[in-house]
């Protein structure tokens, strides 16, 4: 008896300690255990992968440090796919707190890749009134951002005068951990402008992004961690990159603390059952 | 073991370790961290506000080009703070007016389009769903799950016979659902948790590669 009642009430000290040990462990011993890509995940990759020309990819922070352990490796592993690729990127945010998480991975990869500011990518920061920026774009990008980032007029950019409105930019993804994020780009720039769009979520608001990949709103979906560790798979896959794995490396931890979550909540419902039955 | 030198490395892993510490227990290092996160945002907020839209939108335009038409959308938001005044707190009703009147006319038909049309339209079985056989059945069971949900929350009519059978089938769509959000969200947690270990032993202990 006294044992079903400490399944059923494990002090929740235990619980974070078991799951401290069962998630460190496999960050010091790799299990590597194999990723299978899903769907969604290679829509989106072909999605890039199939780009050609001199059109850029827009990609939007829509996120904040608080979310970076799932969406910063998203955004890392399509910005090597797209400069390995020579496709320009434009990249903006509907976030504040996620400006400067934009502005240095930009930095850090355009550098790998030695790409040039203004003729390869360009960091337009951030802009107040989320509608008004989304829709604003569909009319003139260089209205709706007359400077970039670094106070530079988009006039003296190579790669903004190439673009116009949505009409030049053939894909966009948006990084999103929540609203603004992908929902404001679908209602706005691709039910209006019919701009393609993918997205890359937290896991926690996946399953709400799913109904737009069936009616097609969205062309493919990153989903959590997982999502970007198959992302990071893919890339080096296809020969674009043999940097490190952020997300892949963390994904054996994954892994063990879903095997523990489930077999907690299994003896969890074992012990009520019987304490159920006894009563 | 490469432990690093960098200072903004050691000040971000001593804050990461107060804020775990609340998992013990409510403590002062944890409200210290707390509090320096919430000053920290405010203040980068502010200071992202001014460079990148109230000098380039409004002190270049108006003060340098001599573009005064600017000074109207400032205006309206400089009434918000008529509400810390007792005799002019009318006013805010003004700006406020303005942001429901523009927001529900852009919101309303663009959320109708993405949200329900093209959602109906997405849970059809089109001519082009019916001739892929890799999707065919998941939108069956998709478009039976919408069907049954939908008369789960009928509630203008008693439910019984067939209709108290698919509302059963409904609750069962519905159980899936959260099960399948709860698992997601389970997996986002992790995930953030894993992310700070990440950097603890990796970036600030240099203990794994």
């Amino acid at each position: 008896m006294k044992i079903l009642e400490f399944l059923t009430k494990i002090p929740r000290r235990i619980i974070f300690l078991i799951l401290a040990i069962f998630v460190i462990f496999p960050l010091f011993y790799p299990l590597n255990l194999t990723t299978k890509v899903s769907v969604r995940t290679l829509d989106l990759f072909k999605a890039i992968d199939n780009l050609k020309g001199e059109k850029p990819v827009l990609i939007s922070i829509d996120f904040d440090p608080q979310s970076m352990p799932e969406l910063y490796p998203m955004y890392i592993s399509i910005l090597r796919h797209c400069f390995s690729k020579n496709i320009p990127v434009i990249v903006l945010g509907l976030w504040i707190t996620g400006v400067g998480i934009g502005e240095e991975g930009l930095k850090m990869i355009a550098s790998e890749y030695n790409k040039e500011y203004g003729k390869d990518y360009i960091f337009l920061g951030w802009k107040p009134g989320i509608t008004a920026v989304i829709l604003g774009l569909g009319r003139s990008l260089k209205e709706t951002f007359p400077t970039d980032y670094y106070k530079n007029p988009l006039e003296s950019l190579p790669l903004a005068l190439k673009v116009e409105t949505y009409k030049d930019i053939p894909f966009m993804v948006s990084l999103s951990a929540g609203s603004p994020g992908y929902g404001d780009w679908i209602a706005y720039a691709q039910t209006r402008y019919g701009v393609k769009i993918g997205a890359g979520v937290t896991a926690v608001s996946a399953a709400d992004a799913y109904p737009y990949l069936q009616s097609g709103q969205l062309t493919g979906l990153l989903s959590g961690l997982k999502g970007a560790s198959e992302y990071e798979y893919l890339v080096e896959k296809y020969g674009y990159s043999k940097a490190f794995k952020s997300a892949t490396q963390l994904m054996d931890s994954q892994s063990f603390a879903h095997l523990i979550i489930m077999i907690l909540v299994i003896i969890g419902n074992i012990g009520y059952f019987f304490l159920r039955r006894r009563k | 073991m490469n432990i690093s030198l960098d200072i903004w490395t050691w000040i971000s892993a001593i804050l990461t370790l107060f804020i775990f510490s609340f998992l013990y227990g409510d403590n002062p290092f944890y409200k210290f961290a707390e509090h320096i996160f919430v000053g920290v945002s405010v203040g980068y907020t502010i200071a992202i506000t001014w460079h990148n839209f109230l000098y380039p939108d409004l002190i270049v335009p108006v003060f340098k080009q001599g573009n005064l038409i600017n000074l109207i959308p400032a205006f309206l938001g400089v009434l918000y703070f008529s509400v810390f005044f007792k005799n002019l707190s009318w006013m805010i009703r003004i700006p406020i007016g303005f942001l429901l009147g523009y927001g529900s006319g852009v919101a309303i038909p663009a959320i109708f389009q993405a949200n329900i049309i093209r959602q109906i339209q997405g849970s059809l079985l089109t001519p082009k769903i019916l001739e892929r056989k890799d999707l065919l059945i998941g939108s069956i069971i998709s478009l039976f799950g919408i069907i049954s949900t939908i008369i789960y929350f009928f509630f203008s009519r008693e439910q019984k016979g067939v209709s108290k059978i698919l509302a059963k089938c409904g609750i069962v769509f519905l159980m899936i659902g959260f099960g399948a959000s709860f698992g997601f969200t389970v997996m986002a947690r992790v995930s953030l948790l894993l992310g700070r270990l990440q950097f603890l032993l990796r970036d600030w202990l240099g203990l794994i590669k």
